[in-house]
């Protein structure tokens, strides 16, 4: 036996012979690897191990060899006598092993997708096992968040169900309350009715009667006379005489009594007090179910967030779900269990492609332009379930079909196991996993080598009755067929309840709300006007630096002379005329060089409390040292700093050799003595600022009046102007306290109620009363604006007199924001344009109100927020351009604070006095505005003082507008509008005031207006949104309207480039400052992206930064930075010098934990979002603490992880509380 | 390192489970590839009562090629150098997958019985074996004594 068994053992391997080759020496060896390894391949020989004799290999290898058929039939043989099981590898093949590279009999792993041989693979097995065993204590951790949002999911439900009968009650309520007011004021009518029916019949029958009785008498009087007044009867004169008087009587009663006809004629007419088709429209929608999220299901009026946030989870599990799926069928390498069934083997890559297309064909102009985006549109999500689930089956059965022999396949388990959510099925309902278990507990081995069961998440303890082994195998394409089919008819009726049953009726109603507030017709005019506008002033911008020099020159003189002492009074003449003359340059000095020096010098000369008289005059400087320079010199110091230290030569035509010298050490100089303007100042020049800033008041006071009695003498209708003055500011001395001015409830009362009225005596003395619904109320306005568009032809007329460049035809009928803005800087003269825009303004923000009543009244808030806003930001620079080579408005503004300010207002609301008569509300805005400004010393510092309670907040988790995925940057845009990054919705949100969904743009990708989770944004004075891209690394412009302008930056770190550029502003000059953070550093561009400088440098020491997040700059150009990872808010000047630092790490009052978002407000005041420690922040200009609230959590006021903060203009701190993917506004 | 190849798995076992007379070969616990080999000198021949031990390395692509085999212990024999490089045919070009680590070893034992001058290693063992083959059996024996033998 013993030789018998090695005569069938092959001396090279030792091992039975596997494929005995024959040689024709007439030994015999192994095919593989034994005959293989053999072959000397050079000399195409194999030379036998046992005798040496050499062979020549047949030309198709050694396979040529006659296998050695009597050996394999003792082979056979012996096998068959000893029982011994058949060589599992017989039949195989030899490969090489695609890990160690061994030959032999491999087989594919479906850890690595490869062939490899038995050891690899139970080595990879073993990898598979520990990571199951990891990954399965990583699922128990998770288990509890589930468990959670179940948990909050089941409140959720009876919270649902509370708030759903409680909006059923209320409605119920209402419905009562209507129905008894209806019927008592029905019976009341009727019973009035009755009564004068009763009283009027009775007075008629009485009167009837009384008519008869007369006639009788009188009928029988007349008949007596008639027989017996003759010659026949004897008759005394004193009969006669009575009779005659009887008769006198009776014809003067005839001829006088009249019927009182109209006494009797008063007909009822029963008058309805409203039009009874409003009356009946009111009442048909005297409520509507206001669902604040657009996809919620339908329900209760205020969804809780918690329910919000939690369906968008389960929205984003089914879209996971999804994603997994789609996966599978974009990706070849998907390791990830989801939407395979255990033990299944992925199919085939081949096989798969064209599966995919016929997948993706079906609605393939969606998903390519989507397949990037995470997260789906519902309708086209639950669309591709349906073909996902199609194909998966199909691919499944194909690959059942495809199957390796000798491999088991687990059989689908029932659908209806599945996790609806995830996809993912019980492991116990496997049919195969409980055969291993039950294997491994009746310690039967099995012969193979197969991975015991993984352990398992959520095995039940009881088995599914499952289908033996064998019958598994042969399941046949028929089962699968009808497999998938209920796969499928489970899917559908799965998917169905997903989807809103009131959705359409819900879109309706959303499209319907939010209907664009700016209507077609603006379009055109408006969007082109803006445009070109727009287009004008980048290439003004473009060219700035030449063309300025000369007008700059021009311009500046007055200002040059204005600071000598002897001329304050012709001061303000001559600035007047230079401001009129210069109507024709003025283009160009709206370019942002003429500002810049206006500005420059109003920081100079009232930046710190004593101003640098140098700079305060260019004509001192000019004078000074630097004087050869002439207008080269002084041009330079024309253009801002920026531009200035970037291009020390700006090309100056009197080239002398020292010149270039000299402009850079007066560029220096400049900056230097900014310095000094702020730390040590000239003692002696200080009353002579004063002086100036003193007679800054004679101009502007006397231009206004000028204004006035311009508007008085063009408009003869309207009030004298002191009048109105007194008129308009009265009511703000009433609203003085820092009143609920934009609360909607009383704004409503007030803008509407009392304070039109005071307005109104003279033109619409009855409004209220006449139109006592906000319904009507809005007829009459708009009526009210047509008449007033017809008068403010007139009043443009006089307004666009001396202008030429500005477009006339914005017309304030069709005006928007973005006419405003197009009139604002296209034209170059002040005042009357300040109010025509204004009260343009004013028409528009009226025109659209009747378009969503019921938040009408807001609208009137947001109107006065609006005119705020633009006193703030525009007013003054109105005037400022008027007289711009003066000092600018700026200087002005803060030399003499807030006087001077409300001379400002005091002319502007002005203005709005005259449309009094035709504009209720502008009135009130200027009032409030005039009040906030009175009140400016101490009023926003209790108005934040009491900032504590959520006004409302917007949004919640979720891909549909108005909704977030981790919202980061916000800015407050032109007419107070909320803009919000939606980061990982790769998109901006544009809401107004009121958390209204305005707009939105921008989708994933690198393209141009695409995103790729955005963090910053920021609104320059003329609407452009600028982005800051952080993932692409750029940053990127887009028009008001949302229109892609241009990008600028890449990766990198030089200048210029970013490395995840985060929080972005921009300051009054429109420069763009960068938040760079993982370059510790802030750049700074100009707003056509040429960078212009940067700052900061990783590390703690003052000036230095480590994650820069979010950016701020001040009314008075102070760069607030949130120097997060140093805890800390590091103050710059624009020129990036550190001015100061506040905050450490703690949670104390003034410590921060990495704070992110800052805002400042126009007063200066400070706003922090300190992220870490959950709670806002507010410090007063000098950055000392004035109050925080806030806390860890997601109701109201609460925060998860914050992110940008604004301010807007009416004092609204508005904040992106990321993880609760909302924005609240308080 | 790859798995061991079932051949040289087998040939080890079989080496322990059967072991040749005079022939003691062991894997080395830190590389199953490397054999301690002791080798008893042949009866009747110049080095008999000696215990010679050698190295075997069995190469990568074994049995495809030839293992490697060393002696360790000084040995008189002309077809062995002093570095106990072996001149055998089988370790050369005679390699045969059909040998064993076995076969190798019993032809080692078999070389010692019967050296080869005329295929020589080293030379001046060959010469003296071929001129004056008693004084090279006798340096054999003493050499046998000296290296062989005290332990």
């Amino acid at each position: 036996m013993e030789q018998f068994e090695s005569l069938l053992t092959c001396c090279v391997c030792l091992d039975r012979y596997r494929n005995p080759k024959l040689l024709p020496c007439q030994h015999s060896f192994c095919m593989e690897p034994c005959m293989d390894g053999l072959v000397d391949y050079v000399r195409r020989q194999v030379k036998c191990p046992e005798c040496r004799a050499e062979h020549r290999i047949p030309y198709q290898g050694v396979q040529g060899f006659p296998t050695n058929v009597t050996l394999q039939r003792f082979l056979e043989l012996h096998a068959q006598i000893a029982g011994e099981l058949p060589d599992p590898t017989a039949g195989q093949i030899m490969e090489r092993c695609n890990v160690c590279s061994e030959k032999a009999y491999c087989a594919l792993c479906a850890h690595c997708d490869k062939k490899v041989c038995d050891d690899c693979k139970s080595a990879h097995m073993e990898v598979l096992r520990r990571e199951i065993v990891r990954i399965n204590n990583q699922v128990r951790r998770g288990m509890n968040r589930l468990q959670d949002i179940l948990g909050v999911v089941e409140r959720n439900t009876t919270n649902l169900q509370t708030n759903c009968a409680a909006v059923a009650g209320e409605v119920d309520e209402i419905h009562k309350r209507l129905a008894k007011a209806l019927k008592d004021r029905t019976d009341f009518l009727r019973t009035e009715v009755d009564r004068y029916l009763a009283t009027e019949l009775r007075n008629l029958t009485h009167l009837k009667d009384n008519l008869e009785l007369e006639l009788s008498n009188i009928q029988s009087n007349c008949d007596l006379a008639e027989k017996h007044m003759n010659d026949d009867t004897e008759w005394e004169d004193t009969e006669l005489m009575d009779t005659k008087e009887i008769f006198l009587k009776t014809v003067e009663f005839l001829r006088n009594f009249d019927y009182e006809a109209g006494d009797y004629n008063r007909r009822v007419r029963f008058i309805m007090t409203h039009d009874p088709n409003q009356l009946v429209m009111h009442v048909a929608s005297y409520g509507e179910l206001n669902i604040t999220q657009p996809n919620a299901y339908s329900g209760g009026l205020q969804p809780s967030q918690g329910l919000t946030r939690s369906k968008s989870d389960h929205r984003l599990a089914t879209q996971f779900r999804q994603q997994e799926e789609s996966k599978n069928y974009y990706e070849n390498d998907e390791p990830i269990l989801g939407g395979r069934k255990f033990g299944e083997r992925r199919p085939p890559p081949p096989e798969r492609h064209t599966r995919d297309y016929n997948v993706t064909d079906d609605y393939s102009g969606y998903e390519s332009e989507h397949r990037p985006r995470r997260f789906r549109s519902r309708f086209v999500r639950s669309h591709q379930q349906d073909n996902d689930s199609d194909t998966e089956q199909s691919i499944r059965s194909a690959k059942t079909e495809k199957q390796e022999k000798e491999k088991e396949k687990v059989v689908d388990t029932e659908d209806a196991t599945r996790g609806p959510l995830s996809g993912i099925f019980r492991l116990s309902d496997c049919p195969r996993v409980m055969q291993r278990i039950m294997d491994a507990e009746s310690g039967k081995k099995k012969e193979k080598k197969e991975p015991p069961p993984p352990p398992k998440p959520v095995v039940q303890p009881t088995p599914q009755p499952r289908r033996p082994p064998p019958a598994q195998r042969q399941q046949s394409e028929d089962d699968e067929i009808t497999r998938l089919k209920r796969q499928n008819k489970g899917a559908a009726s799965s998917q169905e309840p997903d989807r809103p049953a009131p959705r359409p009726v819900e879109e309706e109603r959303t499209s319907i709300a939010r209907k664009p507030p700016t209507p077609a017709r603006e379009a055109s005019s408006d969007g082109e006007s803006d445009e070109s506008v727009g287009s004008l002033q980048r290439t003004q911008q473009r060219k700035a630096p030449p063309p300025v020099q000369k007008p700059a020159a021009t311009g500046r003189r007055p200002s040059a002379d204005a600071p000598t002492p002897h001329r304050p009074a012709a001061r303000a003449p001559s600035t007047e005329s230079s401001a009129s003359t210069e109507s024709s340059g003025s283009a160009v000095k709206h370019t942002g060089a003429i500002l810049t020096i206006a500005e420059l010098k109003a920081k100079y000369c009232s930046g710190g409390p004593k101003p640098n008289p140098r700079l305060c005059s260019t004509g001192n400087e000019r004078t000074a040292p630097v004087t050869t320079n002439g207008t080269a010199g002084g041009a330079q110091r024309v253009q801002s700093r920026f531009v200035g230290s970037q291009r020390p030569t700006p090309a100056p035509a009197p080239a002398e050799p020292a010149h270039d010298e000299d402009s850079d050490t007066s560029s220096e100089e400049e900056t230097d003595s900014s310095e000094e303007s702020e730390e040590e100042p000239a003692p002696q020049r200080k009353p002579e600022s004063q002086a100036m800033a003193r007679s800054d008041i004679g101009p502007l006071l006397a231009r206004s009046s000028n204004a006035r009695s311009d508007a008085h003498d063009n408009k003869s209708k309207d009030p004298p102007p002191s009048q109105t003055r007194y008129r308009s500011r009265q009511p703000s001395q009433t609203e003085e306290e820092p009143a609920p001015r934009y609360g909607a409830g009383s704004s409503y009362n007030n803008r509407y109620g009392s304070k039109p009225r005071e307005e109104e005596t003279t033109s619409s003395i009855d409004d209220d009363s006449k139109y006592p619904t906000a319904r009507s109320r809005y007829l009459a306005l708009k009526e009210r604006r047509n008449r007033l568009a017809r008068s403010k032809s007139s009043h443009t007329g006089f307004g666009a007199g001396d202008d030429d460049d500005q477009d006339e035809p914005v017309s304030p009928t069709t005006a928007s924001p973005s006419a405003y803005l197009a009139a604002r800087y296209g034209s170059g003269t002040g005042g009357s344009e300040l109010s025509r825009s204004r009260s343009s303004h004013a028409l528009k923000s009226r025109e659209s109100s009747p378009e969503r009543p019921p938040t009408g009244e807001k609208d009137g808030a947001a109107l006065s927020s609006w005119a705020r806003y633009l006193k703030n930001k525009y007013g003054s620079r109105g005037k400022e351009r008027d007289t711009s080579g003066t000092s600018s408005s700026a200087s002005r503004r803060l030399s003499l604070g807030l006087p001077l300010r409300s001379a400002n207002e005091l002319a502007s609301s002005d203005d709005d006095s005259k449309n009094a008569a035709g504009s209720p509300i502008s009135p009130t805005a200027a009032t409030a505005a005039v009040a906030g400004f009175a009140a400016a010393g101490s009023s926003p510092r209790s108005q934040y003082l009491q900032k504590r309670r959520l006004q409302f907040s917007v949004g919640s988790r979720g891909s549909e507008p108005g909704c977030f995925t981790w919202p980061r940057g916000i800015a407050v845009g032109p007419d107070n509008t909320m803009v919000v990054a939606d980061s990982s919705n790769h998109r901006v949100q544009v809401f107004d005031s009121n958390g209204i969904f305005i707009k939105e743009f921008g989708q994933y990708g690198s393209g141009e207006g695409e995103f790729d989770c955005l963090a910053g944004v920021a609104v320059n004075r003329i609407g452009q949104y600028i982005i800051a891209d952080r993932y692409n690394h750029r940053i990127q412009v887009f028009d008001p309207q949302g229109r892609f302008l241009r990008a600028f930056g890449s990766q990198g770190t030089g200048d210029g480039k970013f490395n995840y550029p985060w929080g972005i502003t921009t300051d009054a000059l429109g420069f763009i400052y960068v938040c760079d953070k993982e370059n510790h550093r802030v750049q700074v561009f100009q707003s056509d992206g040429t960078f212009v400088g940067k700052f900061g440098s990783f590390g703690a020491k003052l000036g230095q930064l480590e994650h820069p997040h979010y950016i701020a700059v001040s009314s008075t150009n102070r760069v607030l930075v949130s120097d997060s990872n140093n805890h800390r808010i590091q103050v710059f000047d624009v020129n990036g010098r550190v001015l100061s630092s506040f905050g450490e790490e703690g949670s104390e009052d003034g410590q921060f934990k990495f704070p992110r978002g800052v805002a400042v407000d126009d007063q200066g005041y400070i706003v922090v979002a300190d992220s870490g420690n959950n709670r806002i922040q507010i410090f007063h200009p000098d950055g000392t603490f004035l109050r925080a609230f806030g806390s860890w959590g997601s109701g109201d006021g609460e925060f998860k992880g914050l992110e940008g903060i604004a301010v807007m203009t009416g004092g609204n701190i508005i904040v992106c509380d990321r993880e609760n993917h909302r924005v609240q506004v308080f | 390192m790859a798995a061991l190849p079932r051949r040289i798995i087998k040939e080890t076992q079989r080496l322990m489970q059967e072991p040749v007379p005079g022939i003691s070969a062991v894997p080395s616990e830190t590389n199953a590839r490397y054999f301690h080999v002791i080798v008893t000198g042949p009866e009747d021949s110049p080095f008999e009562g000696g215990l010679f031990k050698l190295e075997l390395f069995l190469p990568e692509d074994y049995p495809m090629s030839a293992p490697k085999v060393r002696f360790i212990t000084k040995i008189y024999h002309p077809n062995i150098d002093r570095l106990g490089r072996i001149c055998l045919d089988i370790l050369k070009d005679k390699w045969s997958p059909a040998l064993q680590i076995r076969t190798v070893l019993l032809s080692i034992q078999a070389l010692l019985s019967a050296p080869n001058p005329d295929d020589p290693l080293a030379n001046d063992v060959a010469e003296l074996w071929k001129v004056n083959e008693s004084e090279a059996i006798r340096n054999a024996k003493e050499w046998t004594r000296r290296y062989a033998m005290d332990n």
